[in-house]
């Protein structure tokens, strides 16, 4: 019991922070990015070579993968998104076309098996009879102090103020003197850089795959339909939400399952309420 | 009817011509690689129906074909029907998938639609994997699956007149008033509404359309192969080109799913001796990428305006 809850607990926490990078996109921008999952993929393998192949020290390696992350959330902004003016039809497919030649990109430089990623806090700790690595508790207080900070900055700054003003109506941002260009600069820089820290923590919680940007995807969307849209607190509790039904269904019911729960969850809310359980459209 | 031209018709006369000479040019390889891009062709028919037409995008279209391609393998394989029973099986089944499609459709569209899709498709994958794999042959899938005929010139002229009739009979449909109707919901829902019709129904009609031809497409396909496996099947990539296939040629026209198809297909053949793995999407997806930014109404398009330029018309 106590296994399920601590096991679920930080499956959960992780779950939080691959999805936030997700919701920041969909409530600013207004745009599906598929090709988020990617930035996941890049964070990984990004800290795999500098920290494993080059033997760079671990938090330099974090921080590498994370501006990379950063760097292409905002080459992707600039050259994909803002081109598009908004068609979300076609941001929805050329993402999704670019997730796919990313993860071509990935299997040319690394080839298509996978790779094992040395944990980043090496260590096992028993807690109340359960066995927790060191990592997925990193991970975990990671992914709890970037919501934290994340929901501080979005409530208390400048800039999170004009992202939510950005978030519930461009035209009406701009007249109040804030650029929505350059917000939206900021977040798709912002959704990269949690994307790839994400990344780094999610492949060494599995391991470093070509195709390890479509699961993480899958959460994250559940995660922000089930939650509702801009939402952080509603994100924060449906990963719970889902992370809890994952642990559980592996431990009680069957391993195989684990996915089942999720993808009916999504379809049941957005059936019966579409906008999610805690959402409205903006960021809140 | 309406607007349908003389020139049509010869277009199509010459596509069918072409179609039917191709074993005296090509080699048996070549024909192999045309038999793929007929199927991928009949794939991005059936998702530009849905898709093209009425703008609700599916991201779930390889939900529709596996289910087509299922049903038939293992009513034919573990149930030993007959492949002439098994098949409108398997095209009915296709289509009640397809009302499964539909019901979200009816409250949510845009951005969520596509989302609910695409749960659809990794809701299927997971399960054949799960429930009953005595049948499905579970992640490893089914191999053996009887064909319908052996030999790169039979399966071309079955896919090919398979693809011709597929592609006739829709572009008919989309003449009458009927598919304008389809077409005006992708520009205008509430017009269309407006107007006195049920999108209701249109909606329900297009979705089990695209359905009955996916349905038709994944039981042939899976009867050609012999073979089927989940990965292979309910894989983004395979979304990916379906998709791109349909966008690349030319949305909402019958002839531009069929030049991508054969445009994608060849490219990635055309790639394989320089890049023998999964790296060749690279390229393919690059190019595709680069085209559909350039001109989001596909190669058709692209060929309008190069064919205007020539005669210099406006």
């Amino acid at each position: 019991m106590m296994q399920i809850v601590i096991q679920g607990l930080l499956l959960s926490g992780l779950y939080a922070l691959i999805a936030m990078g997700f919701t920041l996109i969909f409530s600013v921008g207004r745009v599906l990015n598929l090709a988020y999952g990617a930035y996941l993929l890049i964070g990984g393998y990004v800290y795999f070579t500098v920290s494993q192949t080059f033997g760079v020290p671990k938090p330099i390696g974090l921080l590498i993968a994370a501006t990379v992350g950063c760097a292409v959330g905002l080459l992707k902004y600039r050259f994909l998104v803002k081109p598009l003016k908004g068609d979300h039809v076609a941001v929805e497919i050329s993402t999704l076309i670019l997730a796919v030649v990313l993860q071509a990109g990935v299997v040319f430089l690394y080839g298509d098996s996978s790779k094992i990623l040395l944990p980043i806090v090496p260590g096992v700790i028993q807690v109340a009879g359960a066995s927790v690595t060191y990592n997925l508790l990193a991970a975990t207080i990671a992914s709890w102090a970037i919501l934290i900070g994340l929901y501080i900055i979005v409530r208390k700054t400048h800039i999170g103020r004009a992202m939510q003003a950005v978030s519930m109506d461009n035209k009406g941002a701009a007249i109040s003197g804030v650029d929505p260009d350059k917000i939206n600069m900021f977040t798709w820089g912002l959704s990269g850089t949690l994307g790839a820290i994400a990344g780094v923590f999610f492949a060494s919680y599995t391991q470093l795959h070509p195709a390890m940007w479509v699961a993480p995807l899958i959460i994250a969307v559940a995660v922000v339909i089930v939650g509702g849209i801009g939402s952080i607190i509603g994100t924060l509790i449906v990963a719970h939400i889902i992370g809890f039904m994952e642990i559980i269904s592996v431990a009680l019911i069957a391993p195989e399952l684990r996915g089942v729960f999720t993808m009916i969850l999504i379809i049941a809310v957005l059936l019966i309420r579409p906008q999610g359980l805690f959402g409205r459209e903006e960021l809140q | 009817m309406t607007g349908i031209r003389w020139y049509h018709l010869a277009l199509w006369i010459a596509f069918v011509a072409i179609m039917f000479v191709m074993p005296q040019l090509v080699s048996k390889g070549t024909l192999r690689i045309i038999i793929m891009a007929n199927f991928l062709a009949i794939f991005a028919i059936s998702w530009d129906v849905l898709s093209g037409r009425t703008g609700y995008i599916s991201f779930g279209h390889p939900f529709l074909i596996g289910i087509g391609a299922y049903t038939s393998a293992i009513l034919t394989k573990r149930f030993d029907v007959p492949l002439e029973v098994a098949m409108p099986i398997a095209v009915l089944m296709t289509m009640i998938g397809g009302i499964i499609v539909f019901l979200p459709a009816l409250r949510i569209k845009g951005s969520y639609f596509a989302l609910v899709t695409l749960a659809f498709m990794e809701l299927i994958y997971q399960l054949v994997q799960v429930i009953r794999p005595d049948l499905t042959g579970g992640t490893r899938g089914m191999s053996g699956i009887k064909t319908i005929t052996r030999g790169a010139v039979s399966n071309y002229y079955l896919s090919a007149s398979l693809l011709i009739a597929i592609a006739f009979s829709m572009w008919l449909l989309m003449k009458t008033q009927l598919g304008i109707a389809l077409s005006a919901i992708g520009m205008n829902e509430e017009s269309v509404r407006g107007s006195g019709l049920s999108t209701t129904k249109l909606k329900l009609f297009a979705f089990l359309t695209s359905a009955f031809v996916a349905g038709i497409g994944g039981a042939f396909y899976v009867h050609y192969l012999g073979s089927i496996a989940p990965r292979a099947l309910f894989d983004i990539n395979f979304l990916f080109t379906i998709i791109v296939a349909a966008l690349i040629g030319g949305a909402s026209t019958i002839i531009g799913p069929i030049i991508g198809a054969f445009f994608l297909t060849f490219l990635l053949e055309f790639l394989r001796p320089y890049l023998p793995g999964a790296e060749r999407y690279f390229i393919y997806g690059m190019v595709a990428l680069l085209l559909y930014m350039y001109q989001p109404k596909g190669l058709i398009a692209l060929m309008h305006t190069g064919w205007n330029k020539l005669t210099g018309a406006r």
